[in-house]
Formats: structure tokens, C-alpha cells, sequence
């Protein structure tokens, strides 16, 4: 059992589209280990997604909030709140729903506190006007482990449990999402959107649209969406897929050549009332806004899979193609990846993309948009 | 008091299409189409409940007061008749001169039609028009029938359950949420007699029982709703069992999502999730209700027990004036994160919190879903309310028949 302390903030930024367009977002920046006298410095510094909060099952989290106020709109005085999406059993005060509880005021503190028992792929959200704060990018991945996990045991290394068929050589989270231009104009330009008129017209994994998603490096346009969602592995390795859908549409996601296995839904392991296994394979996955599926792959040939939505217009950038909710799955020859460091995935500031792998390093005289824009990468 | 339930009734229903208008909270007045009973004077939505037993044969009269023709359709029952002078016929899609006017058998204006199948299978299923689809079960023409498993006795709570016993979904109190979307345009046309093209449907209100919230959270019958009388306020007290029936009435998908706890998905369109003897329910956070679907959930709370002296809350709350509370000038919050305790709020904000319960947000995760009209708070959300032990009457959360033996008058 851990005791586990992190600081986020709310705040405002922009984030970049690959067609050059700039948009105006809420979100949230990490706050955590930031000393007192700097935490102002991060204002205007959100991250689409917002970081990833990462615990386990026994853990007592407490998350402080910090409302920073919205540089580009020094006007808006809307108060935050952060939503466990899913957490169970929670209690109104910690629930983050304005309505029936505490939200944060511009320059005040507030402490949510939570104690993990069911392991699982959840999501984190600003819930006060959720239309305009979720939509704006108030939304960050949510992975909560099995209290047994352990990522130096193999049998321990799972989603849910050991014993449980979840084990798993590498991990992602995929946050898709959607982003409506106008309505992010207008909240900029301090001016009413009707939410009834919601029409997106770009649609992301984890904060960028494709090509952006296979964008490995640090990129100063990318400064503020740290994450790609470029997933890399060795052949015959098995590889965890969180899927989180904080956008506001149905989405069918598809890797071509790869069947996922989907092994949980909603932060709940695939079982009936008396431990019935309820896994199943599926070539698409069909889910909609505030639901998580946890899949894994396991792909046995080197190769290029690409992963994308089969609503095929989502895959567009403001009508161009390609874009959108497009990514790779790019398979190596069995033992060329190193092992993914554990825990996977850090928490606290300046850790950078938390879908960063060092593995990519080994290939750095052939970047992966090279090799795509280059020749067929049949095989690695 | 409620009906005795009995292993073979025959209740006859009276069911008249009719139209009226309902009101949401932004003051828009809608027109509709909607079914009514004996008791109403205009259409209601959804329309009436309909609580039949398991083994029930029902029969369905329809008196048509509209001015195109209209009809039932009940999706989930097997073998659906239309009694006729000559007998029973089995009902189907009707043509005339080539065209398809009617999926099924109709009342013409000022007609009527009866129907009759028996209800052979538990669970939770809609009814609506089977006429001009695409206009009349948006304008309205929808409602829900709930059948009792066999044994099932209103009077003894040792025998609720959704399918029957030993399925696992025993509950000790029940909701029904309906949940639908209205585009203004397509009624305004309908109230003018003007044409509409289902192609450009856009809704811009959505429906839990008819209602866009806040009024979601009234009771039941609100004098002030008088066409849209049920509620959908989820009210229970900890470790209670709380079946939650969704029904998917319109022709959007509707991602439900409850906060406080996840639900276990027991039945999906009235049918158990089980296979022989393997169990195939499972829990969600979100459920996807697609148009049509009907699921049936055991939600329960049984969250940690917080107490000021002997298991206080871990973490500071800031004073009063640190806090936001009450933007909208009214709050749900209690003041106190101890249930069935109350606290400071800011003076000015109304409380709208009876004793200390604790209240999570039930919403469609679409979130301009959470709208009226593009405008937060509204449309498709509610709350579940859970009250301190022992403060909750029975006859909360109670669905149930009328006194009077096969009236078509439901009420919560």
C-alpha cells in the first residue's frame, strides 16, 4: 500500500492540429513536486490529455486541484472539479460534480482522496459544465492496477489480476476524443456556443490527430499533447490496449490484420456472477462516450498495422485526408524492442510523453515517418 | 393498493392516441403525439406504463383521436393478434395499393383496434406506433410494459425480483427510465400540418420519462408536469439492491452513466443475460442504449462509512468562502461529506438537500445530451439519491398497478 500525492492544476493552452490549425483548450497541467513559488509559472500550460494518473488497488491517492485561472481568459470565472469516472462506492464529496458537492474556485486548493480496490481502465474529468469543460480537453486517462501487479514478474504483469488471463508485455492508453473548431473558437472568443450544434471536425487519439499520432519525438508544436499513440512491440508479444472514449460520439476502431481480445469493459475484468469468462474476440471495436475497453493484441507477424476508425470520415483532418483517429501498431522481429521500462508509465512533471518508449532510440536512424512515408514497411 | 398479482390475469387496457403538449424547463411548450388512459385528458409521455404478469393474456384496445392512422407495436412479444369479429388474426405489416402504410394493424381516425398476445416472458420492453415510424414515435407515441415474473407479489418484497428467483436480480426498490430526444421542428411541422424530412432530424432535447432535467428530478405526477407524470429520481438507502430499467424510445444512442457505483447488467431486451447455467451479466459504468434496446440493471451503494468521531474523512475541507457551491443559486450538496448529516453553505445558494443524503449524477455521457437546447444543465440526466438507513418509506421506488383491477392507470 502506497500512499500516493499528486497536483494538478486547471488551466488553458492551445494545442495544434497537423493542418497548422491552433486551438484554444481548457485542461489540466502537473503540478506535482512543483515547488509553491513556481506553480503560477504553469498557468497556460495545459496538456491534451491531462496527465496520467496512475495507482494502484490498496493505494490511498490524494489528488490536490489547484484552479489557475484561465490566462486567455482572465473573465471566466468558472470554478473545476476532477471526476473518477467509474470509481466505485465513491462518496458526493469526492465525486467532483458541482451540483452535489465542492467545486474549486479560481486560486483555491481542493483535496480528493481515493482508495483503489477494483482494478481497471477508467478516465478523469472536469465535471462542472461538462459539455464545455470536457469538450474544451479537461479529460485525462485513469488506470488503476491490481494490487498484486508486479512488472518484473511476467505473472504479475497484468490488467487485472494474476490468474486472471491478462498478462501483458507492453501497454498503452489510447484517449480518443473529438474537437469541435467552432466551439472552441467561440469559448475563446468569449462568445455562447450552442452545444446542440456539436459538429466535430477533427478526431483524436490521445490529444493529436494523425500524423501527429506517430510523432515519437518531443516536438515544441506538440508541446502541449505529450502523447502519441504510436504502439510498438516485438512479435508474438502481448500487448494491453486501454481504450478510453471521453469524446462525445460512438466510435468503431479497427486494427487491420490485428483481432483484438477484449478482456474488460469499464474498469471491470470480462466475468459473469460466478467468474464465467466473458472475454471475446472482436476485429472492431464498437464503444461509446464514457466507456473503456481494455484489449489485447497479440501480434505474431512483423509488420505495419495500421489502427483507425472505421466511421471512415472521423480519419479526415477538417476534411482532408488522411487524418484523424489514425495511428500504427508497429511489429518488431521477436526480441528487438527492449523490454517497456516499469512502471510503464511515470507520474509527476517533466516526465514527458507517458506513451514514450525508449525502445524507439534503437531505430533512430530510420524514423518511423520515414519508414511510412518512405517504402512499405511490410517488414521491419 | 396495488393489484394481486395472479398467475393468469386478462387485463384489458384502453389506449387512446391523442395530442398535447408538454413543457421543458427552458419554457419551450412542445407539441405531441402521445398515448393516454381513461384518466388522462390529453397525451401523456411517455405513455402510460403498462404492468402485466407473466402468463397474462393482454388485451390492448386503441382508439384513434388523431388524424392520420396510428397503431401498436410491441417488440419482445411473441405472437401479437388483433381481434377481429371473426376472430383472432395474427397482426402484420399492412399494404394498400402497393404501399407500405403501417408495419402493423391500425386504427383509422376516430377508430379503434385491439390487440392481444400474451406476455410468456419477464423483463422490460416498449410499445409505440408501428405508423409513419419516423414521425409519430418521435412525436411521442411510445411507452413501456413491464412484465412480472411468475410469483412475482407486489406485497412481498421477498418475491421482487426482475426474472424470477435464483436470477440474481432480486431488487428492493425499482425505476424505469424511458429516454428519448425531441427535435422542435419536426413537432412544430406536425402542429402545422407542414412537411418534414426525417433526414434532417437534429434533436435539441433529451428525455428521461418525457422530461428534460431539472424536471427530471420532480416526483412523480408534478400538478406542474400534468403531461409528463413520471419521475426519474433514483432514491435509495445504502447496500439496498436498485433495479434500473433503461429503455431506449428514441432513434439516437444514449451512453447512460451513473455516478456512485457501476450497475450489473442483468437482462438486455427482456431477456436474462444467462446461458443455461453460465451467468453473462456483467458490470458497466456506461451503458450504450441504442434505439429500441431495453436493459435491465441492479445498481447498490454500499460505499465506506465516513463518521466525524469515529472515521473521519481524511482530507481537509476548505472554509465556506474557499469553496464554490451553488453557481447555479441552488446546491444538492448537504454541506457535510457525512451522510445523513448537514452542513454550512453559503448563504443565498438554496439547499436542496432533505437530510443529508448524498446525490450522484445518472447523464448521458454525449454530453450536449446534458443540454436544453445547447444550454448545460438540462436534458438527459438525473440524480440517485442515497438516503441515510432507515429514512425512505417503501413506497419509494415502487412500481405498481392502480387499485382498481385492470385499469390502464399506472402509478409509481
Amino acid at each position: 500500500m502506497t500512499f500516493v500525492q499528486v497536483h494538478y492544476g486547471a488551466t488553458d493552452s492551445f494545442i495544434t492540429m497537423p493542418d497548422g490549425s491552433v486551438h484554444y483548450i481548457f485542461g489540466f497541467v502537473d503540478l506535482t513536486g512543483v515547488p509553491e513559488n513556481e506553480i503560477f509559472a504553469r498557468r497556460g500550460k495545459a496538456t491534451l490529455p491531462a496527465p496520467l494518473l496512475d495507482v494502484r488497488a490498496g493505494d490511498r491517492v490524494e489528488l490536490t486541484l489547484t484552479n489557475l485561472g484561465m490566462p486567455q481568459r482572465p473573465d471566466l470565472d468558472d470554478s473545476h472539479t476532477i471526476h473518477w469516472h467509474g470509481f466505485p462506492n465513491q462518496i458526493s464529496l469526492w465525486d467532483g460534480v458541482p451540483e452535489t458537492s465542492i467545486a474549486v474556485p479560481v486560486g483555491r486548493d481542493f483535496i480528493y482522496y481515493y482508495e483503489p480496490k477494483d482494478p481497471g481502465t477508467y478516465m478523469y474529468h472536469c465535471h462542472f459544465e461538462p459539455v464545455e469543460h470536457i469538450q474544451m480537453g479537461m479529460v485525462g486517462p485513469l488506470i488503476a492496477r491490481p494490487a498484486d501487479y508486479n512488472p518484473a514478474n511476467p505473472l504479475f504483469k497484468t490488467a487485472y489480476g494474476a490468474g486472471t488471463g491478462t498478462e501483458f508485455d507492453r501497454e498503452y492508453f489510447l484517449l480518443i476524443s473529438e474537437l469541435d473548431p467552432v466551439a472552441h473558437d467561440q469559448v475563446h472568443r468569449v462568445q455562447a456556443f450552442d452545444w446542440s450544434e456539436y459538429r466535430p471536425a477533427y478526431w483524436l487519439i490521445n490529444g493529436r490527430a494523425y500524423p501527429d499520432t506517430l510523432h515519437t519525438a518531443p516536438d515544441g508544436d506538440l508541446s502541449q499533447q505529450p502523447s502519441h499513440s504510436l504502439i510498438q512491440a516485438n512479435a508474438g508479444e502481448k500487448v494491453l490496449l486501454r481504450f478510453i472514449n471521453l469524446g462525445f460520439e460512438e466510435h468503431a476502431v479497427t486494427i487491420l490484420g490485428l483481432p483484438l481480445r477484449i478482456i474488460g469493459r469499464d474498469a471491470q475484468l470480462l466475468r459473469g456472477l460466478h467468474g464465467e469468462d466473458l472475454s471475446h474476440w472482436r476485429d472492431v471495436l464498437y464503444f461509446g462516450a464514457g466507456q473503456t475497453v481494455d484489449v489485447i493484441i497479440e501480434p505474431q507477424q512483423p509488420g505495419l498495422y495500421p489502427l483507425f476508425n472505421r466511421g471512415y470520415h472521423k480519419n479526415t483532418n477538417a476534411g482532408a485526408t488522411p487524418g484523424g483517429m489514425m495511428t500504427h501498431v508497429v511489429v518488431y522481429p521477436a526480441g528487438t524492442l527492449p523490454p517497456q521500462p516499469g512502471p510503464a508509465f511515470k507520474r509527476g512533471a517533466g516526465q514527458g510523453s507517458p506513451n514514450q518508449l525508449p525502445g524507439g532510440r534503437m531505430h533512430a536512424n530510420t524514423s518511423y515517418s520515414q519508414r511510412i512515408a518512405g517504402h512499405p514497411p511490410a517488414r521491419c | 393498493m396495488p393489484t394481486q398479482a395472479t398467475a393468469n390475469g386478462s387485463p384489458a387496457i384502453h389506449l387512446r392516441a391523442v395530442d398535447g403538449y408538454i413543457i421543458t424547463p427552458d419554457g419551450a411548450s412542445i407539441y405531441i403525439w402521445g398515448y393516454r388512459d381513461e384518466t388522462g385528458r390529453a397525451a401523456q409521455l411517455p405513455g402510460p406504463t403498462i404492468i402485466v404478469n407473466q402468463g397474462d393474456t393482454v388485451t390492448i384496445k386503441l382508439t384513434n383521436e388523431l388524424p392520420e392512422i396510428v397503431s401498436l407495436m410491441f417488440p419482445g412479444q411473441n405472437g401479437v393478434f388483433r381481434l377481429t369479429n371473426s376472430g383472432a388474426v395474427p397482426v402484420g405489416p399492412i399494404y394498400e395499393n402497393g404501399r407500405l402504410v403501417s408495419l402493423t394493424d391500425y386504427a383509422p381516425p376516430r377508430g379503434t383496434v385491439i390487440y392481444q398476445f400474451v406476455a410468456s416472458r419477464p423483463g422490460t420492453y416498449i410499445y409505440h406506433s408501428g405508423t409513419e415510424i419516423n414521425k409519430q414515435v418521435p412525436m411521442g407515441l411510445y411507452g413501456a410494459i413491464i412484465v412480472r415474473p411468475a410469483g412475482f407479489d407486489p406485497l412481498d418484497p421477498a418475491t421482487w425480483s426482475a426474472y424470477g428467483p435464483e436470477t440474481g436480480t432480486e431488487f428492493d426498490r425499482e425505476y424505469l427510465l424511458v429516454v428519448a430526444e425531441i427535435d422542435p421542428v419536426l413537432h412544430e411541422a406536425v402542429r402545422l400540418g407542414k412537411p418534414y424530412r426525417p433526414g434532417t432530424y437534429r434533436p435539441r432535447y433529451w428525455t428521461i420519462n418525457g422530461r428534460c432535467a431539472p424536471d427530471t428530478m420532480l416526483p412523480d405526477r408534478a400538478t406542474y408536469l400534468p403531461r409528463q407524470p413520471y419521475g426519474s429520481m433514483i432514491m435509495a438507502e445504502p447496500g439496498e439492491r436498485v433495479l434500473i430499467r433503461y429503455i431506449g424510445a428514441g432513434c439516437d444512442a444514449h451512453p447512460l452513466h451513473p455516478h456512485g457505483n457501476h450497475t450489473r447488467v442483468v437482462a438486455l431486451d427482456g431477456r436474462l443475460l444467462r446461458n443455461g447455467t453460465q451467468d453473462l451479466s456483467h458490470k458497466h459504468f456506461t451503458v450504450l442504449v441504442g434505439p429500441g434496446q431495453t436493459y435491465d440493471q441492479i445498481f447498490q451503494w454500499d460505499g465506506p462509512v465516513y463518521d466525524p468521531v469515529t472515521t473521519p474523512i481524511p482530507t481537509p475541507i476548505p472554509n465556506l468562502r474557499n469553496q464554490a457551491i451553488g453557481d447555479a443559486g441552488w446546491t444538492m450538496w448537504s454541506g457535510s461529506p457525512y451522510l445523513g448529516q448537514k452542513g454550512d453553505i453559503p448563504i443565498g445558494v438554496t439547499s436542496l438537500n432533505v437530510t443529508g443524503e448524498y446525490y450522484f449524477m445518472l447523464h448521458s455521457h454525449s454530453e450536449p445530451q446534458i443540454t436544453n437546447w445547447g444550454e448545460f444543465p438540462g436534458g438527459m440526466m438525473t440524480m440517485i439519491g442515497i438516503f441515510p438507513a432507515g429514512t425512505l418509506g417503501p413506497e419509494v421506488g415502487r412500481l405498481q398497478r392502480d387499485s382498481r383491477a385492470n385499469s390502464t392507470r399506472e402509478r409509481r
